[in-house]
């Protein structure tokens, strides 16, 4: 009883000394608490710089989303009336907030920024149909809100461990000695005489293999194979995925066919252009199938020059230990050059 | 002879009018009360500062359906709710608010207000029993077995300041206070604890927390009034907030001197103390936790029916005297 009224006296003067402190309710629909950097609500559908449709229907946000709630009809290869360059396009696009979890998975995953979550903080709707936005909802979206923080390009791009200072820059013979602490995991690779075949076959399987591979007399083969693994997270998911390690093992014969989005994103120059990061990881994934042919598997499609486009680089490239997004894209742009 | 008659009644209107009004005011304050003890606002939309929440409730509670339970007693479950306001209406009779208002100043006040009180006991337990409802029921018997404990030690405590001014009319007793000093400022060492054990025995014959458990949430539902809706419900939380006041009046007129205060005329006084003491009332429930129901109960035997037996000895004691 004694600790009771102990206990009761400083329940009393909690609330007593409780009265004379400012209330902490905010008032909510008359005042609007600052949301957060990054808050994101609703979702846009882009434009590219030209005017074009920037989603080319590659449904891989649909692959992603956990909770299915969107739905692509994809309209397949087409003249841009824009650029006058064939290019994936999405005819009908459809996204459920009913049942979203705000994820934001799809954001990730696109390969040309083209889905983008919005900062527009209401929602609520007067009916269920209210909520299912529409291809034309999307797009109007697209002007009449405030972009959340991230798109793919950003999102992945944090996904990148930071670069060490030294040795960027370095020539071939440095990077076997300076690579990072992952080099660990391809120790061998470096003096082999054909890296090629050795990197592309951990490639699957190893997280962050092969650092030291540059070092080969094939640089073009080893790059290919450092990249499309080392970014990992991103660019393994928004490549054409399964199909990348595919080839590497298989040969020749498989590039052209099982990487369609990646010679549709590398014919079409707008959105690599303005979308580097993902356009330039997934063009990349593209070389390692001709890297690891060798030069005859280049010849029929894009991924030729690509992969050229690879063999000049790598000399600068490799020493880069985590050749992230931007060195993808840089790879990338020179293979667009290169071509 | 008449004209007593129609001064009591215009009183008695008057003050049902008053009590009623305030009870209205209570709902309001309450709720922004307990919202600014919890660093909250309370209600802020119905009118200015939600003013006009308690008629927004009551508008609320109309428009509810009126559910009778299929096997209830029907006729002892209708009339309840308003003998509980009834009841506690009829306390405030003979709370002296100033020299002049009262509407009978009756010769056995005290008596009379505990009495009117106590009689509250009877449709809370009607209403348990009419509802034909375990928890109603379970309600109803704590609230039974609590009020009639706890009528000891209010009793007790009521007789200290009988004793010290020698009436049983609360007029006189508040003139006493006036003349010489209030009962909690001399003899404090009487009046003080008699107060305190005062305010708790009314906190539990009022129900309140933390001698809420004739109601109690997470046992009962909502005890007697599970099976209540809409308007009778509002009766019986009417009743509840009624009876709340009138104890404060009659605390205020027992041991804190009534109209007696200096600057400003009786009735300003009055309804100063009576506020103060019904702002710590909400003050306590909404600061402190339910009590078992043997704790109460031990709380009650050992504890405050000891102590008002004391008490009521010295004040005797001190009166006797010289």
């Amino acid at each position: 009883m004694k600790s009771y009224f102990a206990t009761a006296a400083r329940a009393l003067a909690t609330t007593f000394h409780n009265v004379f402190r400012k209330p902490v309710t905010v008032e909510f629909p008359t005042v609007i608490r600052p949301r957060a950097e990054r808050y994101r609500s609703s979702f846009a559908l882009l434009h590219e710089e030209d005017g074009d449709e920037a989603c080319i229907g590659c449904l891989q946000c649909e692959r992603i989303c956990p909770s299915q709630v969107i739905s692509i009809k994809a309209g397949g290869k087409r003249e841009s009336p824009i650029s006058r360059k064939k290019r994936g396009y999405a005819d009908d696009f459809v996204l459920d907030l009913n049942a979203c979890i705000y994820c934001e998975l799809c954001v990730q995953v696109c390969p040309t920024d083209a889905i983008v979550m919005t900062r527009e903080p209401e929602l609520p709707a007067y009916g269920r149909e209210d909520l299912v936005l529409t291809m034309a909802k999307l797009y109007a979206n697209e002007k009449s809100k405030q972009r959340a923080w991230g798109d793919a390009t950003r999102l992945n791009g944090m996904q990148v461990p930071p670069k060490p200072p030294a040795a960027a820059k370095a020539p071939a013979a440095t990077p076997a000695a300076s690579p990072s602490g992952a080099a660990a995991s391809a120790p061998a690779a470096p003096a082999g005489p054909s890296p090629a075949a050795a990197s592309g076959a951990t490639k699957p399987n190893s997280p962050a293999p092969a650092p030291a591979a540059p070092a080969g007399p094939s640089p073009a083969a080893a790059s290919g194979a450092t990249k499309p693994s080392s970014p990992a997270p991103a660019a393994a998911s928004a490549a054409p995925g399964p199909s990348a390690p595919a080839p590497a093992a298989g040969g020749a014969q498989p590039a052209p066919t099982s990487t369609p989005p990646a010679s549709t994103v590398s014919g079409s120059t707008a959105p690599v252009a303005a979308t580097t990061g993902p356009a330039g990881t997934t063009a990349s994934s593209g070389t390692p199938s001709s890297g690891t042919a060798g030069a005859s598997a280049a010849g029929p499609s894009s991924p030729a020059p690509a992969g050229g486009g690879a063999s000049a680089t790598p000399t600068s490239e490799p020493a880069s230990p985590a050749p992230a997004a931007g060195a993808g894209s840089s790879t990338g742009k020179t293979g667009e050059g290169a071509s | 002879m008449s004209d007593e008659l129609v001064r009591g009644a215009f009183y008695s209107v008057l003050i049902v009018t008053v009590v009623l009004t305030a009870t209205a005011m209570a709902l309001w304050f309450e709720r922004k009360f307990a919202a600014r003890l919890q660093t909250r606002l309370g209600p802020t939309m119905v009118g200015p500062s939600g003013l006009l929440q308690p008629v927004a409730d009551l508008l609320k509670l109309l428009q509810k359906e009126d559910i009778v339970p299929e096997r209830a007693d029907r006729k002892i479950f209708n009339l309840v709710p308003l003998l509980a306001a009834l009841a506690a209406l009829g306390a405030a009779a003979v709370v002296p608010f100033s020299p002049s208002v009262v509407a009978s100043d009756l010769d056995v006040g005290v008596l009379y207000v505990l009495a009117v009180g106590a009689v509250t006991v009877i449709p809370v337990f009607g209403a348990g029993w009419a509802s034909n409802n375990k928890l109603a029921l379970l309600g109803g018997m704590r609230a039974v077995a609590q009020s009639i404990s706890y009528e000891v030690p209010l009793l007790l405590s009521a007789m200290v300041p009988v004793i010290l001014s020698g009436s049983l009319r609360l007029g006189t007793i508040v003139q006493t206070q006036a003349d010489h000093h209030w009962f909690i400022v001399w003899p404090f060492f009487i009046g003080v604890p008699a107060f305190g054990i005062f305010l708790l025995a009314m906190l539990a014959e009022a129900n309140r927390i933390p001698f809420d458990i004739p109601e109690a949430e997470s046992e009962l539902v909502a005890g007697v009034t599970t099976e209540y809706t809409g308007m009778k419900f509002a009766i019986f939380l009417m009743a509840e907030y009624i009876h709340t006041i009138v104890a404060s009046a009659v605390g205020a007129a027992l041991f804190l001197g009534g109209w007696d205060g200096p600057f400003r005329p009786g009735l300003h006084w009055m309804v100063l103390k009576t506020f103060l003491l019904f702002a710590s009332v909400y003050w306590i429930r909404w600061s402190l936790l339910r009590f078992r129901a043997d704790q109460l109960m031990r709380l009650c035997w050992r504890y405050l029916v000891p102590a008002g037996v004391i008490l009521v000895a010295a004040a005797a004691v001190w009166v006797v005297l010289p």
